[in-house]
Order: C-alpha cells, then structure tokens, then sequence
C-alpha cells in the first residue's frame, strides 16, 4: 500500500486547504467582517485543529482504515454506508463546481475568446493524470508545488506593496469582534472541506508513535501557514482596493497581478500567476476525486480505471452545468456553507465521541 | 586452395531447380557443448575457424602425454604464451625432478601446482567453459582424451588505452577515461577505491557475443535491495548479442517509454568512483568505455563531475547557470509563441512594438514559425554531429549563418524568432549530459504546439504533465525526483541545486537509502 511521509502530509494539507481559498478569501471575509475582516481568517483556519486531531485519535484506534471504514465499524454498515454516500455527493459536486471555476477564471481573466471546455478538459486530464500515479505521486506534486504557489503569492503580495493606502484599514475594530466572528463562521467551510480529504487520505499516513506527533505538528503548521498566508491575500487587497472595491472583486488577487509591472520589462503578470494558481486548483479537484475514489471503493465496494474514468465524466457534467460567474461562486459558498460545513461538524465529532465511548464501554 | 573450394562447393550445390536463397542451416552447438570435454570435440567445433590456433606437442614425463594447446590468435599474448606456457612445457621441464612422476592420470594436478608458472591458471571439465575460455582469449591445454584440462590466462590484445575521454572533458580534475577492455577499466576503478568492500561481479550476457560484464559497488554502502534488483534484471536479459551497453540500458530500465534517461553513463573512474560511494552500482561491460550507473536521479544529469574539483562558489554558480539553461531550452521557444499569440499584455508597450514591427511581413503564425525553425535546428545537429570536425563546423555556419540571415532577409522569419530558437539552441547545450538533452529537445516540441493552441494555459498543462510523469518515475525503485520529492533536506542542501564545500560535506549526501551514511569531510 502507498505511503506518505509526514512532511508530504503537511505541504498536501497546506496546499490542499490553500488551494481554492486565496483567490475569494478577501472578498468573501470583507463581505461579511468589513474591513475588520482579515483578523477572523486565522481563527477560522484554526478551528480544524480540533477536527484534525479527533480524526488523528480514530486512526489510532483504527489504523489503516479511512473514517468511512471507521464510520461501518462504529455505527454499523448501514448508517455508515448512508454516511458515505452522502460524503460520495458532497465530494463530487464540490468537485465538479471547482473544476468549473478553473475554466471560469481562465475565461474570465487571460483566455475570453477560448471556449469553456478546453479548460474543464485540459484540468481534468492533468486530475487524471495525477490520481492514475497514486497518493504518492500527488503527494510529491504538492510537494514541488507548494512552494511555488507561496512564492507565487509572496510576490503578488510583495509587489503590490508600492499601491498600498495604510488609511484603508483604519479604523481598527469600529464595530467590535462582531466581524470577526461573521468572518471566522465564513472561513469554517474552507477547512472543513479539508477535512473531507483528511478522512479519506488518513488511511495512507503512518500510525508509529513518533510519525503520529510529527502528524500532529505538521495539522499546527498547516493551520499556520496557510492562515497567514491568506491572512496576507487579504490585507494587501484591503490596503490597495479598500474594503468596498475587495467586496466587489471575486478575484481580487488576480486584479492586483494585472496592476504589476517590473522595471518596464515584465507587466501584467497575471497570466504567469493562474499557471501557478491551476496547480493549486489541480491539487485540490484532484484530493476530491481522490475521496470519491475511496468513497466509491469503501461503500460500494467499486474500484477500477472505468470508475475513475465514470466520476471524471461525472465532475464535467458538474462542470459544464454550471457554466461561469456569480452562479457558480454562489453555488460553491452554499455547498461549502450549508452541505460541507454541517456534514463534517457533525460526522466527525459523533463518530469520535461514539467511538471513545464504545471503548470506555468495552473497557 | 583446396579447402576453400570445398567449402565453395558445399555451400554453392543446391537441389536442382531451387532457386530461393537457402536459410543457414538448424545447427545447434548446444549438443556438442554437452559433450564429455576433449580436446578433439573442441578442435572439431572451432578448426572452421582460421583464427583459433592448435598447437599440438607431448610432455615427457613417466608417460609419453600427447597435449593440446588452443588459442585465438589476436586474442592472446604470443610472447607470453611462449615465454610461460610452451616453453617451460616442451623445454625447462625436462630438467624438472618431478617430470619423472607425471602420468597421464596425474598430469592436470602436477601442472597446476608445480610445472606451469602463471597467475591466472585453472582446472576445467566442462566442454561449454573450454570453448567459452577459447573465444575470450584464454588458453586452454588439453592433455590426450583426458575430461579436465587447464585454463591459462594470457590475453592480450590491440586496445587504445586509456585516454581522455570526448563526451566528459574537464578543466581541472583527471584526464584518463575507460577503454573499451573491460580489465583495464576495472583497473581503473581499484586504483581509486583501494577498500575490501569494493565488489566486482562477474557475469556473462548474449548467446552468441558470451560478453563479459561485471557489477560494481561497494558493499558497505550501496543498498543490498538495488544490488540484488540489479542482478535480477540483468538475470532475465536473453538475447544473441550484447554489443554495448544500450542494450543493457533498454532493457533493465524502469520506465522505457519515458524520454528521460533512468541510467546515467560515465566514461571517467573518478566519476564512478564517486557515484559508487553514493552508494550506487555500476555495470562495466565489455568492449564499450561507457560504464553504466544505476539508480539515476535527475538532478544528477545536470550536475558534472568537475562541480567538485572546482571552489564550492564556482561549481554553485556553474549549476545555477546550468538549471536555468535546461530550464529556457525547455520553455524559451513556448513562451514566446504564447506571448505573442495569446498574451501581448504580458510585454511593456515599447517592447511589443519593437517585436510586432520585428514580425511584420512575416507570413505565418508565430508557431509554424518556430516550429520550422527548431526543425531546420535539428537536422543541422543531426547533420554536423557525425561528420569529420571541419565538415560539421561548416555545416553549422552555413546553417546558423547563412541559412538564418537569408530565411530574415527574405522576410520568412522574424528576427527575434532566430534570435530564441538560437538562445534555444545555446542553453540546451548547457545541458551537460547528452541523454538528458535529447529529452529536452524531444519535449520541447509538444510544449510548443500547446503553447501555439492554448497560450499559457497549454504551457502549464504541458509542464505540469511532464511534472507528474518525472514525479511518477523511479530508477531501480529509488524516486527520480528525490531529492526533491520526496523531499531530503540534507541532499538537497548538500549536492543538488548547490555544492556545499567539502570541509561542511559532515554526512554522504543522502539521494536514496544507503547502508552507511559515515561522514565524507572530516568538517
């Protein structure tokens, strides 16, 4: 069986969570928190923590086993079948919702004249392409990808510096905590989507001790990392558009790469930025289809390239059906809010806190 | 004369009114190998040819002993043939106080412990190792009918000794190469590695050629799992002939689909030397100087051998300029097809006007272009790779110069489309092993044609394909990527991207796992 390295554990997770998250986390936490609103970003990462190291406790009772294999067991094959078929739907259609947004940032921002499909086509290949070279190989492509994105992002951020307006931030919490919590409420589903790949991905880590605690370092570090990173996305946006224009600008980031120019050589280097921000989206589509993979193979017992094959058909119908815009971005803060955000609130509390108490009860 | 036209004869009769060229005849040597030894049997199998000698004479011992000594000639060293076989045999023996007690029954043990001198001597009793002894440019006695006979080491044939070799010249490091004899090559090697726990294996490949090759590595670091891959490998390899070592490469390879080459190749012992404390395994065969080195790694085909005979910041620069030299002879040619197709925002305003005036008049797209353009490039490589200098280095001007003036005059190319491919041209020889630049020229093609049908996005997927297939490769189950991916934070500070100085160099840099990870500078 594949195996990943603790290390590959953390820049997956970091690149995971990261993913589709610093191009709408500007708009998405002004929109509610103002210009307030950069503060809840890392409080709302760091709400997974306890999600992470719940999931951690079941792999160490269950080793080798995914939370839906975890969820048969503890709850009985059929509630946790039910379980798994609702994680399966969830998956896939957030799935296919961001395969749709590759192709509709590509459009929107570089390619207008380029039709829809041959995005939707060109990022479910590269997904293909990575889930056909197993968890290990994806777990490598993060790792060489990771820094890349947070280069990526470092230099947007960096070069934008010479635009910024310190008056757009003030005054500092006017209104309170208040937007701090509207925020952090906002930011939740991010990291809960993550913990969708978690439960599935759980089965390929390693249950020694000592790897367990470098698990555990690496959930603080990915929380961290990405936090302050998103944290950075938004206060730059906040300090050159002001709160109203980040509200207004759904890829803000992007905007601010056009705006770069390097000593009259190199401008608008948006188009260069996307290249690293598919790899981000790659990873995160692809970590989806991974746990449809294992959903499929852990409820219905279905593995196989044609099973591959039928959810990439799958994540295009998805994709297709919802072509661009505020549709889909709406569509997607839904899913996020009203189906991820309360499936794994509960699922994994319940199943930690049954599972603890059939030990205590067995004991 | 006459047994010529015999031959003539034999092979010329036909049955009347065939008229097809006749398949050589079913003629399995396998039987005759199976054969009790003799030295008639064996004289039968290769008197057919005129270069394997017989020289037939008698020992006098208690017995008259009739003997037999068989040799190719060109093959073996007359002079010592002579000198330690036939004369101590037919001449010096006669004086000897032990002729007396040698019979025909005794006379293989006698030989072997006191009547013949020589290092490399042994006894034999299998047809199949007297025959195989004979064509590799051993001797072999046959004493009357007896089944055992003596193997007598005395090669010695033409080879060009050891010189500096073309494909990895250097500045300031060793000047000798390997030869294509495989004994002077493992010469070579113990005189850099002078520790008991250099192993060298030897085996034998090909039906036909029985080419000799060995394993090479040092046991107390190189992985006992790759060493044992290695020979499994080479274990299943079955084919007549074994002419070099491409054959090998091809088939023990892990991946051989991928255009990235899994096996490097050195011609130089000190860079053997050197992969060897890495812990890898070498395979020198016979009749090539190209020593084979397995597991491969990527970031090894872009570091040379004089990275560490140079100052630690003069081979961290020359790596630098090395990495972005693969890098634009990769994607030099795609970019520019992408900006100026699908992405002019990306240039200030001064320099797109200063390329699309550059362009104007230019009849085709900027794609067709560069595609044209690497073309012409490639068939001028081809062209002047293998012909005599002086020729090659007119075909390179004529083609670079002439050509490439003519096609922008004529206004069929533009200016800065000759000016990258050139560049292109430039940093893939930058690129210093040829395997590795082969598939940098291979993948530039497709990464052209995406980036002329899909701008950057095409790029990017094209890059992130090639990505994940270099990321999915493994040489001889060692991670081709590693150590980036998997990442090893010791290696890659070590020896990768950079050289870290010997004195700072506290543990051997681990690219993959070796068995003893001791300390390499005394720091």
């Amino acid at each position: 069986m594949e195996r990943i390295s603790p290390h590959q554990f953390t820049t997956l997770g970091a690149a995971v969570i990261l993913g589709t998250t610093f191009l709408p986390v500007a708009s998405i936490v002004t929109g509610v928190g103002g210009r307030d609103g950069w503060m809840s970003v890392l409080p709302g990462f760091a709400v997974g923590i306890p999600y992470c190291l719940m999931i951690f406790s079941l792999s160490e009772q269950y080793p080798r086993k995914n939370l839906l294999q975890i969820s048969a067991t503890v709850f009985g094959k059929w509630i946790g079948n039910f379980i798994g078929l609702i994680y399966i739907l969830i998956v896939a259609y957030l799935g296919g919702l961001l395969l749709g947004q590759v192709g509709d940032i590509y459009q929107v921002s570089i390619m207008p004249l380029t039709p829809l499909w041959v995005f939707f086509l060109g990022g479910i290949f590269l997904v293909l392409y990575l889930v056909k070279s197993g968890i290990e190989v994806f777990a490598r492509f993060s790792e060489v990808v990771f820094p890349l994105i947070v280069i990526a992002l470092l230099l947007n951020v960096g070069l934008s510096i010479p635009r910024i307006e310190q008056g757009e931030l003030l005054p500092i919490l006017s209104e309170g905590f208040k937007p701090i919590f509207l925020g952090t409420r906002k930011i939740m589903p991010f990291v809960m989507t993550y913990m969708l790949f978690l439960a599935g991905v759980i089965a390929f880590l390693p249950t020694g001790k000592q790897e367990l605690s470098q698990l555990k370092k690496g959930v603080w570090r990915i929380i961290f990392l990405v936090g302050i990173l998103d944290t950075l996305v938004v206060l730059i946006q906040l300090l050159v558009f002001g709160p109203a224009e980040t509200i207004r600008l759904v890829y803000g980031l992007l905007v601010l790469g056009k705006l770069v120019e390097v000593s009259r050589t190199v401008a608008g280097v948006e188009s260069l930025f996307l290249g690293v921000w598919l790899a981000a989206a790659i990873i995160k589509i692809g970590s989806l289809f991974f746990s449809v993979i294992w959903g499929l193979e852990s409820v219905f017992g279905l593995k196989g390239v044609k099973w591959r094959h039928a959810i990439a058909v799958v994540f295009l119908g998805i994709s297709f059906r919802f072509i661009r815009g505020p549709s889909l971005i709406t569509e997607i803060g839904l899913v996020d809010e009203y189906l991820i955000m309360p499936f794994v609130a509960l699922w994994i509390p319940i199943l930690w806190g049954v599972s603890r108490w059939k030990r205590g009860a067995g004991n | 004369m006459g047994s010529w036209m015999k031959m003539i004869k034999e092979l010329t009769i036909r049955p009347k009114g065939e008229r097809q060229i006749r398949k050589s005849p079913a003629y399995s040597f396998d039987e005759d190998l199976k054969k009790p030894l003799s030295g008639q049997t064996v004289k039968e199998i290769l008197s057919k040819s005129s270069d394997v000698v017989f020289r037939e004479f008698f020992l006098q011992g208690k017995d008259r002993i009739p003997c037999m000594l068989a040799a190719v000639d060109g093959l073996v060293d007359k002079n010592l043939l002579d000198q330690f076989i036939l004369t101590p045999l037919m001449v010096d023996l006669a004086r000897h106080p032990e002729l007396t007690q040698v019979t025909l029954s005794n006379v293989v043990d006698k030989t072997l412990q006191s009547l013949l001198p020589g290092l490399e001597i042994k006894k034999i009793s299998k047809m199949r190792e007297a025959v195989d002894a004979i064509l590799s440019g051993d001797s072999v006695i046959f004493f009357g009918n007896l089944t055992e006979a003596i193997v007598v080491g005395a090669r010695g044939w033409a080879n060009r000794g050891v010189a500096e070799p073309i494909t990895e010249s250097i500045v300031k490091g060793p000047r000798e190469g390997f030869s294509e004899t495989l004994r002077i090559n493992t010469s070579l090697l113990r005189r850099k590695i002078k520790h008991p726990s250099l192993r060298i294996i030897s085996l034998k490949l090909g039906d036909m050629t029985n080419t000799d090759l060995v394993i090479t590595y040092i046991e107390k670091i190189a992985s006992p799992d790759i060493v044992s891959e290695v020979l499994k490998r080479l274990s299943k390899i079955k084919m007549d002939a074994m002419l070099g070592n491409g054959y090998i490469e091809e088939m023990i390879e892990d991946n051989p689909y991928s255009p990235f080459p899994q096996i490097s190749f050195t011609e130089r012992p000190d860079v053997l030397a050197g992969k060897l404390l890495e812990g890898k395994v070498g395979i020198i065969v016979d009749g090539t100087p190209i020593v084979l080195v397995v597991p491969a790694i990527l970031t090894q085909f872009l570091n040379v051998n004089e990275d560490y005979y140079q100052r630690a910041m003069v081979a961290i620069l020359s790596r630098f300029v090395r990495y972005v030299g693969a890098f634009m002879a990769i994607v030099a040619p795609s970019v520019y097809i992408a900006v100026t197709t699908f992405h002019q925002e990306i240039i200030p305003t001064d320099l797109l006007m200063s390329i699309s005036a550059g362009r104007q008049g230019v009849p085709f797209p900027a794609l067709l272009e560069a595609l044209t353009m690497t073309v012409v490039l490639e068939i001028l490589q081809e062209a002047g790779l293998r012909l005599p200098k002086p020729i090659g280095q007119t075909i390179g001007i004529v083609g670079a110069l002439i050509i490439g003036e003519a096609a922008v005059t004529a206004g069929l190319v533009s200016p800065l489309m000759v000016i990258i491919i050139g560049l292109t041209a430039v940093a893939s020889y930058a690129v210093p092993t040829f395997d590795l630049s082969l598939a940098v020229r291979l993948i530039r093609f497709p990464l052209m044609i995406l980036a002329g049908v899909l701008g950057f996005f095409g790029v990017t997927v094209g890059l992130y394909v090639i990505l994940i297939h270099l990321l999915g490769l493994r040489s001889f189950g060692v991670p081709y990527t590693s150590p980036i991916a998997p990442l090893r934070i010791r290696a890659l500070l070590q020896d990768t991207f950079v050289r870290a100085p010997w004195w700072a160099l506290k543990r051997r840099p681990q690219l993959m796992d070796v068995e003893d990870p001791r300390p390499n500078g005394k720091g």
